[in-house]
């Protein structure tokens, strides 16, 4: 019975997570206080090489189209073989996900709902409520948003046009950082680090982004 | 996946072989004879082309362009290069078969399985290079003349293959008979069209090339 508390407390130690301290800012307004923001202001077509790597290596890599509307929330992509294969296609609003193509992997459960979720982490405002904004512990300048399925988002600009996004679980575990490399008014440069059970990573290098003219 | 993303691979491989040993008088596609097609195809000993592929779908409001080179040494010596915008570079060579990528600045191997379902699959496409079009069980093969083309088309039979590929054209000049463009149709308005260029036949190439990536 003595263990059980010792148990309880093991759990909390590798289950629980607290998010990282944020010193409020004084200005609360976002006139006074911007926060970081890497998304998209308008419709984009982004066609991006795409590196997935796990344990530090290079596993394959993969050509992917995205068709983001940060006003409509919606967001249609492909992943493409260099050969030309269309391995994955899907679009998504936010009522609605349809998958209209998924070979391997793509077709396992959930990838087509998580894939979508981390093309939207990446290149689409959080819809979420902004609970507050400041600096964290290194200085960097947070806006952090509490998502309606409980997650939270921190966005973080570390110096002048280098910002992340993490994205925690409502117990604030980790689950994905995303890292922009900007030059001009497009991000370059994009990785995405995933915290699953198997841990890995996308590397994103800008090949085109064209702008979308509504009709 | 990478059973059918190499199978992908593979299909245009074989595409490029096939085309580049289709005889040179059209005469034989006129006659619809494959086995002339097959006679000719031995005659070609090695051959180079650069190739220009786009890629054409749906979400893009153009096509996808991508350019390479291809090589290939007979009985079985491949090199499938893309050079942009994606860097790849298939070898196969004396059975033995590899995949590289670009990153980080140089060309690392690919790690996957696939490159073991490929030898299997290089192993058809070695048959396919003596100009098999219609011994393929894979495919249904017609050929039809146009006013200044003639065309092959590959449909696929297999029920996995239709899902993936729903038929393959591959367009040949009327007098020359050289190959001009490969368009392989995937459906829902996917469609890859290749496009050949600077085509040398029967010239020596190291056989380095099907061995390094360089």
């Amino acid at each position: 019975m003595k263990r059980i508390p010792f148990l309880l407390l093991l759990f909390c130690l590798f289950s629980c997570q607290t998010l990282p301290v944020i010193h409020p800012s004084p200005f609360a307004d976002e006139k006074s206080f911007p926060c970081p923001n890497p998304f998209l202001k308008s419709q984009y077509r982004l066609v991006h090489a795409i590196e997935f790597r796990m344990a530090g290596e290079t596993r394959a890599a993969v050509i992917g189209v995205t068709l983001a509307d940060p006003l409509t929330r919606a967001v249609s992509c492909s992943i493409i073989t260099p050969e030309g294969m269309v391995l994955f296609e899907a679009e998504s609003t936010p009522d609605n996900l349809k998958t209209t193509r998924a070979f391997p992997p793509f077709d396992a459960q959930n990838v087509a709902k998580n894939m979508l979720a981390d093309i939207k982490l990446i290149f689409l405002e959080p819809k979420g409520k902004l609970e507050s904004r400041g600096y964290l512990p290194d200085g960097s300048t947070v806006c952090r948003y509490h998502e309606k399925d409980g997650s939270w988002v921190d966005v973080v600009e570390t110096e002048p046009k280098r910002l992340q996004i993490k994205r925690y679980t409502s117990s604030g575990e980790l689950k994905r950082k995303v890292l922009f490399d900007r030059k001009g008014n497009i991000d370059q440069r994009i990785e995405l680090h995933a915290n699953e059970a198997f841990n890995y990573s996308l590397l994103m290098s800008l090949i085109e982004a064209e702008p979308v003219i509504a009709k | 996946m990478l059973n059918k993303v190499h199978l992908h691979a593979l299909i245009l491989i074989f595409i490029f072989c096939c085309l580049f040993t289709l005889p040179a008088h059209l005469s034989v596609a006129q006659e619809n004879d494959f086995e002339a097609l097959r006679r000719e195809a031995v005659k070609i000993k090695t051959l180079k082309a650069d190739f220009v592929q786009k890629k054409s779908m749906k979400i893009l409001s153009r096509p996808l362009v991508s350019e390479g080179l291809f090589y290939f040494a007979t009985p079985d010596a491949f090199r499938w290069e893309y050079s942009r915008p994606l860097r790849s570079i298939v070898l196969s060579y004396k059975n033995n078969t590899k995949r590289y990528l670009y990153s980080e600045g140089k060309m690392v191997e690919d790690k996957t399985g696939g490159v073991q379902s490929m030898k299997i699959v290089l192993g058809e496409v070695a048959g396919w290079m003596t100009g098999k079009f219609d011994q393929n069980p894979s495919f249904k093969a017609t050929i039809s003349k146009m006013a200044n083309t003639s065309s092959i088309t590959l449909t696929p039979v297999d029920e996995n293959m239709k899902g993936m590929i729903e038929k393959i054209e591959i367009l040949l000049a009327s007098r020359s008979g050289i190959v001009k463009s490969v368009k392989i149709s995937e459906g829902a308005g996917n469609f890859t069209q290749i496009d050949f260029n600077n085509v040398k036949i029967n010239e020596t190439i190291d056989a380095s090339v099907f061995r390094d990536v360089k």
